[in-house]
């Protein structure tokens, strides 16, 4: 960011080619020495269609209009989809937290310093949490709420389709953490803005993103799993998982299937069995290992816990949700328990609460308090000695900062992990891993850079930090971080900087720490190196 | 999105260079992916691994654990990333045709 020029609120709407850019030379400094990259160009496809106008990244695919009229048509469709959040038959699921960030926002900017995106580009403005909602609240004053000599009260706002797409496009330079809303004293939430914002773009105008819509949430309907798992094969895979490592830790177990009248339905964000199998045969191995009445479902999106609805559409997200308790009452279980997946988190256990109807209210619970009770029931034997490597714990927001769900997971690692130690701040004042509101899946033209730089920044300086007194590639170290969104994300910047050659740094979740304790499972289960 | 050329013939890909239409995959779209990779020689066993893919793709809709195509390759893991430097997904599915995987992976 050039400190001489700081960006105004009003620059949104200005006929430039550009809003803002972030340079090296800004970004946090780390407590390691990493070469980073200048931004790359976009790619002249992306530029040609797509409305490539905000800074050096495209997320949101909001066609280029080509003509005045089509540019009118955008502004348009904004403002009625603007005035439909407002509307209480159309909202009434966010509408009054909605209401108070618009009125109540004292623009103390207490926020800012919450927020790491902020935080790790220096201070650009862009990325002051309260910069994209100030945009929004003047439009909505203005053109929705009209309230009477709204330009002088509540300052003015150029609105014209610069103003729309960098708006639209802003809504995803926010990882939904709620980190700024956690330090709000008045409880105004810049993250439920954003959403908000992403909510009209898809609702409204149809816009998206391809990784969280047609890929994600339709291929979830379509498919049953985002992953694109039919039913047939999701059953032969964790077959397959079973039996793979029954064999390889000489331990046996089977994932039961559509068991009827289970006390537990358990079910995992599908990405795991697809990409980390381990966390699916882990889970197996404990609740057989405990002795748990539990299944998992074959129904329709039943055997993957994902909504990304909850990222930018609210029909979308009842849809899923609906399917994901259906099936608990087909089966007719005493509860749905979600795995290691942050978002499936917040979607099934606190947004479904404001969707389902009565004779759908299943109860849904975490696995955390689960696997902790068993972890301390004295049912299964542990040798604490097999994870006596240095272990840090990462966050996943939605079960942290949004459930309070913070000593369970804290329990175990202490019972199980002799070098455990926390990383600054932890528990409900954590931050993001960066990969947060669905960015881990994304990897077009500069959005993984970005998800290094920018998102990813805190997160890395954290871990660094956390292992300050183990560092070099000598001591082998592990990040805990379970959550299927987090670690997508921790993967990549591992990947990105080379933490495995450099640090000797894994990472994966926390199913994976007690089974490779559990004394009757062969040493070995937590893996440094491909075999 | 985009087209890529290779030896005349067009191939329509995504934003992240994977093949729109498995129906297209050809010799010179693999030509193309092996000059990405930086692969010297196409060997039998990056064939072998190119085969399994698609003939798994073309009952499942969809690519194999890594797990079941080093099962099926009887490939260890480490030899599919010395075969395929970008690993199982980034470098093989998009030698053999197959969409970039989608979901949390």
């Amino acid at each position: 960011m050039s400190k001489r020029k700081k960006l105004k609120i009003n620059d949104i709407s200005k006929d430039t080619e550009k809003l803002s850019t972030v340079e090296t030379k800004d970004l946090m400094p780390l407590p390691a020495d990493f070469e980073e990259k200048e931004w790359a160009d976009l790619p002249e496809e992306t530029k040609e269609k797509w409305a490539c106008i905000l800074d050096d990244v495209n997320m949101l695919q909001i066609p280029k209009p080509k003509t005045v009229e089509e540019e009118e048509e955008l502004v348009n469709k904004f403002i009625v989809g603007m005035r439909k959040l407002f509307t209480k038959e159309d909202n009434w699921t966010f509408l009054p937290m909605l209401e108070t960030t618009m009125e109540h926002c004292a623009k103390c900017n207490t926020c800012s310093e919450a927020c790491h995106l902020f935080e790790a580009t220096g201070g650009n403005e862009m990325y002051r949490p309260s910069y994209r909602t100030e945009i929004f609240r003047r439009i909505y004053k203005k053109y929705v709420k009209k309230e009477p000599f709204s330009k002088w009260r509540n300052g003015d706002i150029d609105l014209n389709w610069k103003t729309v797409a960098r708006l639209g496009e802003l809504a995803y330079r926010c990882n939904i953490c709620r980190r700024c809303a956690q330090t709000c004293p008045i409880g105004a939430d810049n993250a439920l803005v954003a959403r908000e914002i992403r909510k009209i773009f898809s609702q409204e105008l149809g816009m998206t993103t391809p990784e969280l819509h047609e890929k994600g949430s339709m291929m979830q309907l379509k498919t049953g799993s985002s992953t694109q798992m039919t039913k047939n094969v999701v059953k032969d895979n964790v077959e397959f998982i079973d039996e793979d490592f029954s064999e390889e830790f000489e331990y046996e177990f089977e994932t039961p299937w559509d068991v009827e009248g289970a006390d537990i339905l358990l079910i995992h964000n599908a990405g795991e069995i697809m990409a980390w199998p381990e966390n699916i045969a882990a889970f197996g191995i404990i609740f057989q290992a405990a002795g748990l009445s539990w299944t998992m479902s074959s129904e329709l999106a039943a055997y993957d816990s994902v909504n990304y609805g909850v990222f930018y559409d609210d029909v979308q997200f009842a849809r899923t949700a609906i399917l994901h308790a259906q099936a608990a009452k087909k089966l007719g279980v005493k509860k749905i328990v979600l795995g290691e997946c942050g978002h499936a988190h917040k979607a099934l256990t606190v947004i479904a609460d404001r969707v389902l109807p009565e004779a759908l209210k299943v109860p849904r619970e975490s696995c955390f308090p689960i696997l902790r009770d068993i972890v301390m029931s004295g049912k299964i034997k542990f040798d604490p000695e097999r994870n006596n490597f240095p272990v840090t714990l990462h966050d996943p927001c939605n079960i942290t900062r949004l459930m309070g769900i913070i000593k369970p997971q804290r329990e175990i690692v202490h019972k199980l992990c002799p070098q455990f130690r926390e990383m600054t701040p932890n528990g409900p004042f954590n931050y993001c891993c960066g990969g947060g509101s669905g960015f881990a899946i994304m990897s077009r033209n500069n959005i993984p850079e970005w998800r290094f730089k920018v998102t990813g920044r805190k997160k890395l300086e954290q871990m660094l930090n956390a292992f300050s007194d183990s560092r070099g590639p000598d001591i082998p170290k592990y990040v805990c971080a379970p959550c299927s969104n987090c670690k997508g994300q921790i993967r990549d910047i591992f990947e990105r900087y080379e933490l495995l050659e450099k640090e000797r740094m894994t990472y994966s979740g926390l199913v994976e720490l007690i089974v490779n304790a559990m004394v009757d499972v062969k040493p070995g289960f937590i893996k440094w190196d491909e075999e | 999105m985009a087209d890529v050329e290779f030896n005349g013939e067009t191939f329509p890909v995504d934003e992240d260079g994977f093949i729109m239409d498995f129906n297209l995959w050809s010799k010179n779209w693999v030509q193309h992916v092996k000059q990405e990779e930086g692969i010297d020689e196409m060997s039998e066993e990056h064939w072998k691994v190119i085969d399994i893919l698609q003939d798994y793709y073309k009952k499942n809709g969809i690519a194999p654990m890594v797990r079941v195509l080093s099962k099926l390759t009887k490939f260890k893991l480490k030899h599919i990333y010395e075969l395929f430097p970008s690993g199982p997904g980034k470098g093989a599915c998009k030698m053999a045709g197959l969409p970039k995987p989608t979901g949390c992976v």
